[in-house]
């Protein structure tokens, strides 16, 4: 394999922006017009995927060691596209024409050179599709209930046919009847329960299809599809330490999901759940978290808002108010909101002393990539 | 059996037809021997006919099969690599398509993000003249309760403080009301915005890519119109967007007025 040549074919292609990707998905749809239903009408965001995941690829095909891992769970999760063992030699040619079109260059050595990585990257996502054959595509689930909390946050409790096997704060992505092919991440805000139902918290975004949709348009006995569950922002199964948790805006789920966990699994240990958002109205599970506390004397929860001058809670941003709390130099700390509330509480904790390995914390942002960051998303 | 007619004619190259078998002929046996029972033979005869006229029947389908799935797979085995004219009108037309949407979704962003602040400044508003009014009220109501007043002073204080508490009882089921009608708006604007979405449904796609499939056929005098296909498929948003607007606006005066 012939890598700077292979690095200098993608170059090309890769300066043209926009056109490279867009000749090879229609070069695709024309060589095999049956993959285009797996795809969204807007194709905007898949050919920024596209290639950022090419690009991955290429700068990594000399570090197999880091590149097998990425492409196995590339594999595994592709599974939820539809995607069988029998497209990926369909993709090649369409691929190698893509390439040849953007390079002058572009040779029989060239060719053969990017035959052999393709062929190895799709053995590599093939396996990685194969050794989670074990476990479901996706999973079926039907909404059992469906709640606004406020004119744009809605509360829904999901039924997959068959349980998800998940840990508590980890996000699996979804996808409804009503928008095709758009696959957004959601975090359930419970531990596992026993008829295998997910609390899901959705806010709508302006301008965004699914969320709009699932809080404005979902109704009980709406069918969705959940993919495979994954993410890190999970407790630890060797420490009992005490834990901080610190949400803002549709944060709050993941970390409800811990609670919920220390509730149902033990081990018995303080919690304390800090609660951000700009008024009084945007604090959408109140009730639910005051139940919460009342129900379990090991936890403590503190609600502040930041932008509500005749507001009786604590006032100031969540960062600020966790620290006025404080000391936290003893616990595991979990942080989940917005880039910005994030950021600082993350900044303010460990300026605090609090270690940087016992932080752990998750970005939810509109049409946020997943958990992982490999460019997995639909948007 | 000891012989027929055809035995040694065919060797093991030909099959037995069942002609063959019904042609077949038993020669006689001797009077010590008396060979066969000629109707239990003609029964078998029969039997074996019919066997292997089946038998013939079902190769034959066998092979016409085989030759219909090879033909096929030769017309797809080599899949003709699109055009590159195909492939540019494609690109093209889905470019228009993701246009479309963009706009789409930019629209709803900008039109539920503006009526949203509209919603919470609004809301903002009138809670915190509501709060201004009924802080003044309760002072107003402090003062009058304190003693030093003649007796007038007394009725007529609880008559100001009866009517500080209806108008602060008016104020709040006034608040009330303007958040519902603010509400209702934004519930208004909101499922314009979804409509459109609604509207974007992949099934349009397919026809898109058979129109640009269309292009692939050699002979460019089908660019164009594959070209106007594409155009006019992507027609129906844009009027979509237009109504969208005119509701909009339609909106925004009622509760302007």
């Amino acid at each position: 394999m012939d890598i700077a040549a292979m690095r200098a074919s993608f170059a090309k292609a890769a300066a043209t922006g926009d056109e490279a990707p867009l000749y090879f998905y229609s070069h695709l749809f024309l060589s095999h017009p049956e993959t285009r239903a797996m795809f969204p009408v807007s194709m905007a965001h898949q050919r920024d995927r596209f290639f950022h995941a090419l690009g991955e690829v290429v700068s990594r095909v000399d570090d197999l060691d880091a590149l097998v891992p990425i492409l196995k769970q590339l594999g595994h999760d592709h599974r939820k596209f539809g995607t069988l063992p029998a497209h990926y030699p369909a993709v090649m040619p369409s691929l190698l024409a893509t390439l040849e079109h953007f390079d002058d260059e572009w040779d029989e050595h060239r060719a053969r050179t990017w035959t052999e990585a393709y062929e190895l990257v799709a053995a590599v996502m093939i396996q990685g599709a194969e050794e989670s054959a074990d476990q479901p595509a996706t999973w079926r689930a039907e909404v059992v209930a469906h709640e606004r909390r406020a004119i744009d946050v809605a509360v829904l409790q999901v039924r997959p046919e068959v349980p998800v096997n998940y840990l508590p704060g980890q996000s699996m992505s979804l996808e409804i009847d009503r928008r095709p092919r758009l696959w957004r991440y959601y975090s359930p805000a419970n531990a596992p329960r026993d008829d295998g139902t997910l609390e899901l918290h959705v806010k709508a975004r302006p301008g965004g299809p699914v969320s709009t949709a699932l809080v404005r348009s979902t109704e009980v006995g709406d069918l969705m599809r959940l993919g495979p569950p994954l993410g890190e922002l999970t407790l630890a199964d060797d420490s009992d330490r005490d834990l901080l948790l610190v949400a803002g805006g549709m944060g709050l789920a993941p970390l409800k999901a811990l609670v919920d966990q220390v509730a149902r699994q033990g081990p018995a240990r303080r919690v304390d759940l800090f609660v951000g958002a700009r008024t009084e109205d945007h604090l959408y599970d109140r009730a639910a978290i005051a139940e919460l506390q009342a129900a379990h004397p090991w936890l403590t929860v503190t609600c502040a808002v930041s932008d509500d001058a005749l507001s009786g809670l604590e006032h100031g941003d969540i960062g600020d108010v966790v620290l006025r709390h404080g000391p936290w130099l003893s616990r595991e700390v979990f942080v989940a909101g917005p880039v910005p509330m994030v950021e600082a509480t993350v900044g303010g904790l460990l300026a605090h002393g609090v270690p940087r390995e016992r932080v752990r914390s998750e970005v939810f942002a509109p049409s946020r990539p997943g958990p992982s960051a490999e460019g997995k998303v639909t948007e | 059996m000891t012989s027929t007619e055809t035995s040694g004619t065919g060797g093991a190259a030909r099959r037995l037809s069942p002609e063959q078998i019904r042609g077949a002929r038993f020669t006689s046996g001797s009077m010590l021997h008396p060979g066969y029972d000629q109707s239990e033979v003609d029964r078998f005869r029969d039997l074996v006919a019919a066997e292997v006229g089946s038998l013939v029947g079902e190769r034959d389908d066998l092979r016409r099969q085989v030759a219909e799935l090879q033909q096929r797979l030769s017309g797809t085995a080599v899949p003709e690599p699109p055009s590159e004219q195909a492939v540019k009108i494609l690109a093209s037309a889905q470019q228009t398509a993701d246009e479309y949407v963009a706009e789409a979704e930019d629209f709803s962003r900008q039109m539920t993000a503006e009526a949203r602040d509209q919603y919470e400044e609004q809301l903002r508003l009138a809670r915190e003249n509501a709060g201004a009014i009924m802080q003044a009220a309760q002072e107003a109501a402090a003062r009058l309760a304190l003693p030093g007043g003649g007796d007038g002073d007394t009725t007529a204080g609880q008559r100001t403080t009866a009517e500080l508490e209806e108008q602060v009882a008016f104020l709040k089921a006034f608040a009330q009301a303007c958040r519902a009608q603010l509400r209702a708006y934004l519930e208004a604007l909101l499922s314009d915005v979804e409509t459109e979405w609604g509207r974007v449904d992949p099934a349009l796609a397919p026809e898109a890519l058979a129109a640009a499939q269309a292009g692939r056929r050699p002979g460019g005098t089908a660019a164009p119109q594959t070209a106007f296909h594409g155009n006019s498929a992507a027609g129906p948003a844009e009027v979509q967007a237009e109504e969208a607007e005119r509701t909009a606006t339609a909106g925004a005066r009622a509760t302007g007025g």
